[in-house]
């Protein structure tokens, strides 16, 4: 606790770093997960296959790898600057998002065909069928694997620590680098993933039991 | 308007690939007219209903309702299926929404109505299928008979013009049937224009015009119900009567 207590404020403020970083990474990731799973659904020509690709590729190469691309490769490309947290925030909503992809695309693939029927016959447009029954549904099944993904995003964040993200890994590096007590800074850096990701799963767990679609 | 069937199948045939499933297909429902199809099982009954609001494409001839043609390239499908209610076998609620939410989504979507309107409407229409207490709870905490009245209710919203019924009972336990066709009956002598695939036949003699009797996608009978009853005109009729009249 004598090497923890001190160094507390700087801690917490990288547990923030991570917190808002993972909160970015898993909201963009999730609209990206959405559109590129709903290109994959409704095979749209073009962009439907460069979303296949992009799935592919993306879950091909390594985490760190990927983070290294938009840290320093395609910066260098593209003749521009940008910080390390920025980097990370991009890469893991990019790597996330082709994970996402495939879970909600087989969520709106569960939606069977005779309701999207249904919702035709009374009218509905393909737009309004899409948007009112098979995403709503699809959305509701996936929760618990959406959540599964979030947990490990957040675990993923450590990662940025690597290219140099003050988040709370790296901070807790920092700190055994100068006090040197790796049993005690290093139980506390697991135990508090352990607590952040155990709460996650659990608002998984609640909002999955509050929408559940019986049928 | 004019003495013009509300639905006319003209001549139409469909292929899956190169089977043929509908062959030659004309027959016709006029204003407030029930009519039955029934027939033995894969014989066409359900993808002739489906063509009729152009669920399901054909190949060759015309449907026309209200002489607007289902199947040309420039119909408004959305606009035309809206003024056609249809029932299917399972049911098919929304399992995601609450019962007064499966009945007045499309009133909102498709008709514009209000909130306000679309549940005032939602609300009589349920009280009249005789499930007004059930508008809060999920589809999956109804019985199979209470569903398929939901999605009458359902059907009934949009004000159609008439009511295509695929097979409405035969997902049914045998106590649940009768609330389903009370509802249906009651339909048919407000002068509903109803199409009809069942194999309910106590249903048709009582409800029905007239009998469609299908084989191997093709209409084998076209004829007022008693006819039906009494005397059919062919081979297949009378052995599919004598199957299913004395089971």
């Amino acid at each position: 606790m004598d090497v923890i207590l001190p160094n507390l404020g700087f801690l917490l403020s990288g547990l923030a770093t991570t917190a808002v970083l993972a909160l970015i990474s898993i909201v963009a990731g999730t609209v990206l997960g959405i559109v590129l799973g709903t290109l994959r659904y409704t095979s749209v020509p073009v962009l439907g296959q460069a979303a296949a690709i992009y799935i592919e590729f993306t879950r091909g190469i390594p985490l760190l790898v990927f983070l290294f691309l938009f840290y320093f490769a395609l910066p260098a490309l593209g003749g521009y600057k940008v910080s390390a947290y920025v980097a990370a925030a991009q890469g893991f909503s990019f790597f996330i998002g082709a994970y996402l992809a495939e879970d909600f695309r087989s969520g709106l693939r569960s939606v069977r065909p005779q309701l999207k029927q249904a919702a035709r016959a009374s009218g509905l447009t393909e737009t309004q069928v899409f948007r009112h029954i098979v995403l709503p549904i699809a959305l509701r099944r996936i929760i618990p694997t959406l959540f599964n993904q979030y947990v490990r995003l957040f675990k993923f964040t450590s990662v940025a620590s690597v290219i140099g993200v003050s988040e709370l890994t790296g901070r807790a590096m920092l700190v055994n680098a100068r006090e040197f007590a790796p049993i005690a800074i290093i139980v506390t850096l697991a135990l508090t993933y352990l607590v952040c990701c155990l709460a996650l799963s659990s608002i998984g767990r609640a909002l999955s039991h509050r929408f559940t679609v019986r049928t | 308007m004019s003495d013009r069937p509300m639905i006319e199948i003209e001549s139409v045939s469909k292929w899956y690939e190169s089977f043929r499933v509908l062959s030659d297909c004309t027959t016709a429902v006029g204003r407030g007219e029930v009519v039955v199809v029934c027939g033995p099982s894969g014989s066409g009954k359900s993808t002739l209903i489906k063509c009729v609001n152009g669920l399901e494409p054909y190949q060759e001839g015309r449907i026309l309702v209200e002489g607007v043609e289902v199947g040309a390239k420039g119909t408004n499908l959305p606009e035309l299926r809206a003024g056609i209610g249809m029932v299917f076998q399972h049911f098919e609620l929304y399992p995601h929404l609450s019962v007064l939410e499966n009945i007045t989504l499309a009133q909102r979507q498709v008709l514009k109505r209000s909130k306000a309107e679309a549940d005032e409407r939602g609300r009589a229409l349920l009280a009249r299928v005789g499930l007004a207490e059930k508008e809060r709870q999920m589809p999956a905490d109804l019985s199979g008979g209470q569903q398929q009245r939901v999605a009458i209710a359902r059907a009934l919203a949009l004000d159609p013009k008439a009511m295509l019924f695929d097979e409405p009972t035969s997902a049914l336990d045998p106590e649940m049937i009768h609330e389903v066709l009370a509802v249906m009956s009651e339909l048919a002598a407000e002068g509903m224009t109803m199409m009809v695939v069942t194999h309910e036949m106590g249903f048709a003699r009582r409800v029905a015009n007239r009998v469609v009797f299908m084989d191997e996608g093709r209409i084998v009978e076209d004829v007022e119900t008693e006819a039906f009853f009494t005397a059919p005109e062919s081979e297949r009729g009378r052995d599919f009567l004598s199957k299913i009249l004395n089971h």
